[in-house]
């Protein structure tokens, strides 16, 4: 991962971002952060609706066709400004425990969102009916919102990598 | 006592101190910090997608309001309370940092924007609380707000990059070779980046 990550900090794309740091990564961090606002803020609606604790004049499917794409659409800006990130800055991004722990759980935050918008289609009514008051479903709701937080957390701290000791590459004596 | 004179007790006392030698608390602060402004901003430009008209325009606004602006209230606190912590670890530089001030006089905007808001659209909710969209007054304030905020966005992060040691380290020539700054080659690795 070192050597893709100096190689790539070679490349045409991330010398233009290197060589205009004073405003590209700032610019492109804060689109990064909007979007962020956009997928938790819509997230959060979702499973508010879930807990039964806002928006219950709506149907869970109601509540999930308004903001899922929200979150679909954002989560593409946050690939592609995160993409140009790690493009301006391999090194800083890529030789960290944070950046890794945050893509796995990018990555299971994403398979629970599309899993929960495949079963709300095909079980509707179970849904509306029953999912919504089990304990499990809510808790599930909880958890998701927690592994949202926890993304957030670990991008803040892509910049603060040594906190994490023996267990960050960049550190690695 | 002067501004100054007040911002450096901020920077000594001991909550301050406590935070600066932490190596873990001003990071989970800032990281406290983009999770209350992210349910901030997510939460307010539901509102005003649909005093735009623009989205949820079938919903009560009232309904909407009750029951997401609290939450947006909660985020806000919790923003709040973690900014205050940050500031204080070094007031004197946040208090002379350009985008810090133009952040803060964008927050004060959009506190105006709202108040805007309950002298205009505000006062005839109840004729308009189901229509899809808010009287022009209304938008217009929802607009300026997603603007506002996009923008207390960006100047929260161009404070990051002007406040802390790497914010003008010069751009590597394209050349540079990155083992030289991992730890275990001859070079000593650079101070770690605060941004």
């Amino acid at each position: 991962m070192n050597s893709f990550a100096e190689w790539l900090s070679t490349t045409a794309p991330s010398v233009f971002i290197q060589n205009h740091n004073g405003w590209v990564i700032p610019l492109i961090q804060s689109i990064h952060i909007v979007g962020i606002g956009v997928v938790l803020g819509s997230a959060f609606m979702i499973i508010l609706r879930i807990l039964g604790w806002a928006g219950t004049d709506q149907t869970l499917r109601q509540t999930a066709s308004r903001f899922s794409p929200w979150v679909t659409i954002s989560l593409w800006v946050l690939l592609v400004t995160g993409i140009l990130m790690v493009i301006g800055e391999p090194v800083r991004e890529l030789v960290t425990f944070s950046f890794w722990l945050k893509m796995v759980l990018v990555a299971v935050v994403t398979v629970i969102a599309t899993w929960f918008n495949r079963a709300l289609r095909q079980h509707e009514p179970y849904w509306e009916e029953a999912l919504l008051k089990r304990r499990s479903v809510q808790g599930l709701a909880i958890l998701t919102f927690l592994l949202w937080a926890g993304i957030i957390v670990l991008g803040r701290l892509i910049a603060y990598d040594h906190i994490w000791g023996s267990w960050s590459p960049s550190t690695k004596a | 006592m002067d501004i100054i004179a007040f911002l450096k007790s901020l920077e000594t006392s001991g909550l301050a101190t406590r935070i600066r030698e932490s190596l873990y608390l001003f990071p989970l602060l800032e990281a406290t910090h983009v999770i209350g402004l992210a349910l901030v901003f997510g939460t307010i430009a539901v509102i005003d997608l649909r005093l735009m008209g623009l989205a949820s325009s079938q919903r009560s606004f009232q309904r909407m309001a009750s029951d997401i602006l609290k939450w947006t209230w909660a985020a806000f606190a919790l923003t709040g309370i973690t900014g205050a912590l940050m500031f204080i670890t070094n007031a004197r530089v946040y208090y002379h940092n350009t985008y810090f001030l133009v952040k803060m006089g964008l927050l004060v905007l959009a506190g105006i924007n709202m108040g805007v808001f309950e002298l205009t659209a505000g006062r005839t909710v109840h004729r308009w609380d189901k229509e899809p969209f808010a009287p022009s007054p209304g938008k217009a304030v929802a607009a300026m707000s997603i603007v506002l905020w996009i923008a207390i966005i960006f100047m929260g992060r161009l404070i990051g990059f002007t406040t802390s040691r790497a914010a003008v380290a010069a751009p590597p020539p394209s050349t540079v070779n990155f083992d030289d700054f991992l730890p275990g080659s001859a070079a000593p690795a650079p101070p770690p980046a605060k941004k």
